[in-house]
């Protein structure tokens, strides 16, 4: 279980995050929606600690990591990025590693897994991807697609309760949205837990449980995806759907 | 590099009084060398003394570049050092029961090398003036050096010191001179806004410049004994009118060590006594009537000898058995190329040495200013910016002198000391420490902020992603400017000579001066280095060549 309690972040004076909570249970597949500038990608990065926040606490599982700073929560924030994966918008491959040498670098080296086994285990996450073939190229040589599939299958190899997804299309053609998307969907339908915030309106419409939609630093409205796409109560969310689907056929 | 000129006088206290004086001089020396002689034979022995007899070594300190005929490579085998102070420093040596031991070092840094204990003797053609007197123990002159004037032979409107003062087709007369020595000094107070000086770093240098008329230098000044021992590689120069300017060549001692001044002051006594310093400064054409005027040698019998005819052509230069050998062409480069390629391994092994250590303090450095607390980040960047603002010789020359004396107060009476070479590649590293360090944190910014997020990401500690992710990516960015510094580096050891480190640039210095081949000696030199830095260009090159296909994937 993942529970987020009324997060606050501030930049300077302007308030990004207004005191956020959202819980994600077990299996459960969420997805932040909302304008841009919404805050969702800061609320996520939150969660693994790559933004602080000023005041609230997040809880992954039995880890409480609180705003204050300090070796403790140092200590918690490690704990949950080994629980908790991150595939970003950009993939962020390591370039000077091979495909494979991507996959098996943190089992290795934080999970001290030995070479062998996370060299095996990652080989059975990049046929899963559709990367198994390409485990000795390095990641310059491949299209954004593929890069996105490694960095999956980088996340997936740490075997985490829960991937936290950062517009992982947005940098991708339509084309190869879809590859990943149905990644994705393949992940969600093997009851991976994952955080996603995204634009892709299929995606959330057809595997998410829950879609909560981010405006202005709040939570303006959250729900099952058909109480969201087709009974709204709120004014903002039919305002940004009818806009996102204008822009997105 | 900011070399030192290489024989000098500085300092005469001034000329007016040395001239007022001159008519007094006899009197005053036998007053000032009676006062000496009844002297008693040493008794008690003070550390200084005691020191020396156990290490077996009488230690003395001088600088052999350009140094004839004080302390020169031998001609006959450039591996060895001759010259009338090496003769001596072994005469010195042989009265104590002990060897001589030469140390070279920088002729203006040799009091500091007295200071610092690294040798117990300055014998280096080192004038009398008070100041000296105050700070050292300064033996009785071995020595009683004057100023010529030199002309060209050709040159027929110049036959006085008082030409010197009529222009010349409009112009002043220009005479060169040794920067910073007592001819300059004396020059410029003779000639005042009469005379255009100009300055060189060798005696030889500066003779040479005036015998080629370079510049419109019509007249050289020079120290009297160089000009008789090198006078036969200068067949176009000739003396003009008689020497001026005199003043006293004295072996200096720390303060402290008295009885060791007593015995030098024996010795030097006992040798002009008995002709033994007669004979060593006749071998080097230098032996004048200036030196026979202290009127001290005996013969055998006791009786003393004089002179016949005082007035007489000052030197028996012709006695002389030791003189300048000029040589060329290959017989030179056979000679002492040897020995140039033996420094350039003193070159090799400065870089070696100090670049790893560079590289290690860079890396700790950079860190430090970019993912350190401020505690050790702001440190780091006075750091970088203190070693970058001031000049390597300077950081050179404080650890060399200050270092010892720190851990003389932190440690006391544990007479800790770094040796020259060790300060040397420590100099080097922490200069170039500063530069690698701005490098690294060049090389690490320009890594896409993403690449740490995603480390961090998969559970990695802050030093566990720079040591795996960062660090070697960062490492392919500056390889090619780490290379080049490589090369600038070992460019800069030759600043090493100014703390006594003999490598390739100070030993061609002394070889080239000392050979008069500096054409022949300057190209093997430059060839020498080429050797060494052209394969770091190549691989620097190379390196860039793989870095920029990278990047395009």
């Amino acid at each position: 279980m993942i529970e987020l309690t009324n997060i606050v972040k501030r930049y300077q004076q302007h308030e990004v995050l207004r005191g956020v909570s959202l819980t994600v249970a077990d299996g459960e597949v969420c997805v932040l929606l909302g304008p841009s500038g919404g805050g969702k990608s800061t609320l996520l990065r939150t969660i693994n600690g790559l933004e602080s926040f000023e005041s609230g606490s997040i809880r992954v599982s039995d880890i409480v990591l609180n705003a204050t700073s300090g070796p403790e929560r140092d200590e918690a924030l490690l704990q949950i990025r080994k629980r908790v994966g991150m595939v970003f918008q950009q993939f962020n491959l390591f370039p000077h590693r091979s495909v494979l040498e991507n996959v098996t670098e943190a089992p290795i080296h934080v999970l001290k897994k030995s070479r062998e086994a996370a060299v095996q285990n990652a080989r059975r996450i990049l046929a899963r991807v559709g990367m198994a073939d390409k485990e000795n190229a390095r990641p310059g040589s491949l299209s954004g697609g593929q890069q996105q599939r490694v960095a999956i299958a980088r996340t997936l190899a740490m075997n985490p309760e829960a991937i936290l997804f950062d517009e992982p299309t947005s940098a991708l053609d339509p084309r190869t949205t879809a590859e990943i998307i149905s990644v994705m969907t393949d992940l969600a339908s093997s009851g991976q837990r994952m955080i996603v915030v995204t634009h892709a309106m299929s995606f959330a419409r057809n595997v998410a449980h829950q879609v909560h939609i981010l405006h202005a630093g709040r939570i303006a409205e959250s729900g099952p995806p058909e109480q969201i796409f087709e009974h709204s109560k709120e004014a903002i969310t039919r305002e940004f759907l009818s806009e996102a689907g204008g822009r997105r056929a | 590099m900011n070399r030192e000129p290489m024989i000098k006088q500085p300092i005469p206290q001034d000329f007016v009084r040395r001239r007022f004086c001159h008519g007094d001089l006899r009197l005053m020396l036998l007053c000032i060398l009676s006062a000496w002689l009844p002297q008693p034979l040493i008794t008690v022995a003070d550390d200084g003394l005691d020191r020396i007899r156990q290490r077996g070594t009488l230690v003395w300190g001088a600088d052999q570049e350009g140094g004839g005929p004080f302390v020169y490579p031998d001609p006959d085998d450039p591996s060895q050092l001759t010259g009338f102070e090496v003769e001596l420093a072994e005469l010195i040596a042989e009265h104590l029961g002990v060897k001589a031991e030469f140390s070279q070092g920088q002729w203006d840094k040799l009091p500091d090398l007295l200071d610092r204990g690294d040798i117990d003797l300055v014998l280096n053609g080192y004038e009398w003036t008070a100041d000296r007197a105050k700070r050292y123990g300064v033996s009785v002159p071995y020595y009683i050096y004057e100023l010529q004037l030199l002309g060209r032979t050709a040159d027929n409107s110049l036959t006085s010191w008082d030409d010197l003062l009529k222009p010349i087709d409009g112009r002043k007369r220009k005479v060169s001179v040794l920067g910073g020595s007592a001819a300059q000094d004396y020059v410029e107070q003779f000639g005042g806004d009469n005379i255009d000086v100009a300055l060189f770093e060798g005696a030889t240098d500066a003779m040479e410049a005036t015998e080629l008329r370079l510049s419109g230098i019509d007249a050289n000044v020079q120290d009297l004994p160089i000009w008789l021992f090198y006078a036969k590689g200068f067949p176009q120069l000739r003396p003009i009118g008689a020497p001026v300017g005199r003043g006293y060549y004295v072996a200096m001692t720390r303060k402290t060590d008295q009885d060791l001044l007593r015995v030098v002051n024996e010795i030097l006594l006992k040798a002009l006594q008995d002709g033994r310093l007669h004979r060593i400064f006749a071998k080097y054409g230098i032996w004048n009537e200036t030196q026979m005027m202290r009127g001290l040698e005996t013969d055998e019998s006791g009786g003393f000898i004089g002179s016949s005819s005082p007035s007489a052509d000052g030197s028996d230069a012709d006695a002389s058995t030791a003189s300048y050998q000029p040589s060329g062409g290959w017989t030179v480069i056979r000679q002492r190329g040897g020995l140039l390629v033996k420094s350039a391994g003193m070159t090799v092994l400065l870089s070696i040495t100090a670049m790893p250590v560079a590289v290690f303090i860079g890396l700790l450095i950079a860190l430090a200013r970019l993912y350190g607390p401020w505690y050790l980040g702001k440190p780091a960047a006075v750091y970088v910016e203190i070693v970058r603002g001031t000049p390597l010789v300077l950081q050179l020359y404080l650890i060399y002198f200050l270092v010892p004396k720190l851990l003389d107060i932190i440690f006391p009476g544990m007479e800790l000391t770094i040796n020259a070479f060790a300060a040397a590649v420590m100099g080097l590293a922490i200069n170039y420490s500063a530069y690698e360090a701005e490098i690294y944190r060049g090389g690490i910014q320009s890594i896409p902020r993403g690449q740490m997020e995603a480390a961090i990401s998969l559970g990695m500690s802050r030093s566990l992603a720079l040591r795996r992710i960062i660090i070697p990516q960062a490492t392919r960015l500056v390889l090619p400017p780490m290379t080049n510094d490589f090369i600038a580096l070992f460019k800069d050891t030759a600043v090493c000579s100014v703390i006594t480190v003999v490598e390739l640039s100070k030993q061609y210095y002394i070889q080239a001066r000392s050979a008069g081949a500096i054409v022949e000696l300057g190209l093997l030199t430059a060839l020498l280095y080429l050797a060494m830095s052209y394969p770091l260009s190549v691989v620097s090159n190379r390196l860039e060549k793989n870095l920029n296909q990278d990047r395009r994937g």
